[in-house]
């Protein structure tokens, strides 16, 4: 491994060398307190020192709306919509995000492959940057570092006044080719705390989460949220959607399109005869948690969460994930102890 | 080819920028032309044949007359389309049934109010059966499309009954509340595409609750936010008053 120092200072002229090689995708800043990723055209904009943006790189290889097919009864044709490998290098990308990237890979993979998502997937070039986890980050606790290089490119480790740049892969070498860099010799910083963290190791969870299906919590949950759906729509390992049909107002063209969909959401679990299998929102919530800490990870030895933190940050009714499992843990512990006695 | 459906277009109580709203589909309107024969508008025609398959209808009902047109048009029309906040759930019409009717009838017509019979403020579903609504103050430009053109299809429309979160989120708006604003749009049916706090706006719910709405839930969010209890009751009422307070007679 290569490991190089990249002055603070000279970070522009390194996105800038980067968007010589290939297009840049990177957070920008947006509205008064958010972050964004964005396709980069000034290196200015980049903004390597963030917390989280609302929406993962998630939204480049599953877009939030998208066409799948278009047709014209004019002269009876049909379309699939056109998907290109997203040929480009995805920088500043928080290493919980890529976990995400990874876990969504296997989603779409596995059985009937995806065609559009697996298409965009191809071609993308990574290099992360550290953050210092904040009041929402809980990462550690699902096994994901913030130093955590699986996947990447390149790697950037934030230091006081610039960052270790660590080379890990031949394709991160390549893009480093014509920007000298002094090498870096020194370790990497101390260990980050995260503030947040569930109290049981992660393999521990689905013994808990299935003890849980009848805990309060549920209930108690839901009288404080409203339903909306954000938790679902900011989740980076969310990956629902729904299809519609839709016919514009010349009534010979139209569209099958699809867009993010949520578990949350009441009309998630309309079916045809207007029957609503989750009609409630403890219902609701509790499927929502089983997903990340249950469901997907009886299958794949793997929490389907990856600690970012977005459901609890963005939730307009202040829930937390991590007080939702806490307090499934905290109450399973106390079931255990009581069944010894 | 069949004969074309025939469209009329009503008004109640409001301040008809809903139909205004149909009038300036200035892209589609000669495509709307093409699938509909508009046989009754008082807003853009003079002649009243009296015969149609779809009626559009804007504003709430809120005096005697009201009821009995209403009756009428919903027994001439084969479809009945509530369009707009007033004619869906009241709309801001509906603040007036928060108070006692002849207190409000007295402030408005004074001396004359005699002259001026008034009820509380219904949204048409109180008194007829309607069969698809256009939410929206004014009505949603892109839920009138869909709804004409599910019609025009014979298709069943599909009216969301998400919130207005989910268009955010799906836009990546930076989030109302992190503005440091107050918005309803955790509550309030999607379908604008969140078309106000797109534009720097908050969610004011002129689209009416979700179905079951955690209104207590709601509260508590506008109160950690700054409002008193009262004010965040008054915020949801604005567009909700019908569907919150029931109607006093």
């Amino acid at each position: 491994m290569v490991q190089f120092f990249l002055e603070s200072d000279r970070v522009a002229e390194f996105v800038t060398h980067l968007m010589k090689r290939k297009p840049v995708y990177a957070p920008h800043r947006k509205g008064r307190k958010s972050y964004s990723f964005e396709r980069t055209r000034d290196a200015a904009g980049v903004v390597l020192d963030y917390p989280r943006v609302m929406q993962s790189v998630k939204k480049f290889f599953l877009p939030p709306r998208e066409q799948l097919l278009s047709f014209d009864l004019g002269d009876n044709t049909c379309r699939a919509g056109e998907v290109e490998p997203l040929d480009a290098i995805f920088l500043g990308v928080h290493s919980y995000d890529l976990a995400a990237v990874g876990r969504l890979d296997h989603n779409f993979s596995e059985g009937r492959a995806e065609r559009n998502y697996l298409t965009r997937r191809q071609g993308a070039l990574w290099v992360g940057v550290s953050y210092e986890p904040d009041e929402y980050h809980f990462a550690g606790s699902v096994g994901i570092d913030p130093y955590d290089t699986e996947g990447f490119d390149i790697f950037l480790t934030r230091l006081l006044d610039g960052y270790v740049l660590e080379v890990l892969t031949p394709a991160g070498e390549s893009l480093l080719e014509g920007f000298d860099l002094p090498a870096h010799e020194a370790g990497k910083p101390a260990k980050k705390h995260f503030q947040q963290h569930i109290y049981v190791p992660q393999d521990r969870l689905n013994e808990v989460m299935s003890a849980s299906y009848n805990n309060p919590v549920w209930e108690e949950t839901a009288l404080g949220c409203v339903g909306c759906g954000t938790c679902n729509l900011v989740c980076p390992t969310c990956y629902c959607f729904n299809v519609e049909e839709n016919v514009d107002i010349t009534v010979t063209k139209g569209s099958r399109d699809r867009h993010w969909d949520g578990c949350m959401l009441r009309e998630f679990s309309e079916v045809a005869g207007g029957e609503v299998f989750r009609e409630t929102l403890a219902a609701r919530q509790r499927h929502r948690v089983m997903r990340k800490f249950k469901y997907i990870s009886e299958k794949t030895g793997q929490p389907w969460c990856v600690g970012c933190g977005r459901c609890t940050a963005y939730c307009t009714a202040g829930i937390s994930i991590v007080n939702i499992v806490n307090r499934c843990i905290s109450d399973y512990e106390k079931s255990t102890v009581s069944a010894i006695r | 080819m069949a004969q074309k459906p025939r469209v009329a277009i009503f008004d109640f109580t409001g301040c008809e920028g809903c139909e205004l709203n149909q009038l300036n589909f200035e892209d589609q309107l000669l495509d709307i032309l093409a699938h509909v024969d508009i046989v009754e508008w008082r807003e853009a025609m003079d002649d009243r044949p009296g015969e149609y398959d779809i009626a559009f209808v804007e504003g709430s009902l809120s005096t005697p007359d009201c009821i009995k047109r209403i009756h009428e048009i919903r027994r001439r029309a084969k479809v009945l389309v509530a369009v707009g906040a007033c004619a869906v759930q009241g709309g801001i019409n509906g603040m007036k049934n928060i108070r006692p009717i002849e207190q409000v009838r007295e402030e408005v017509y004074g001396e004359d109010k005699y002259l001026f019979p008034t009820l509380p403020a219904l949204p048409l579903r109180a008194v007829v059966k309607v069969d698809h609504e256009v939410r929206g103050c004014p009505m949603t430009q892109i839920e009138f499309l869909k709804v004409f053109t599910a019609l025009v299809m014979g298709k069943e429309p599909i009216e969301p009954t998400s919130s207005v979160c989910t268009e955010c989120k799906l836009k990546e708006n930076e989030c109302v509340f992190t503005k440091g604003m107050i918005c309803l749009g955790p509550v309030t049916r999607a379908g604008c595409d969140a078309h106000c706090p797109t534009f720097g706006q908050y969610c004011t719910g002129c689209r009416g609750l979700v179905p079951e709405p955690n209104l207590e839930g709601m509260k508590e969010i506008l109160v950690e936010h700054g409002l008193s209890v009262q004010e965040a009751w008054k915020r949801l009422q604005l567009y909700n008053a019908v569907e919150l307070e029931g109607v006093r007679s």
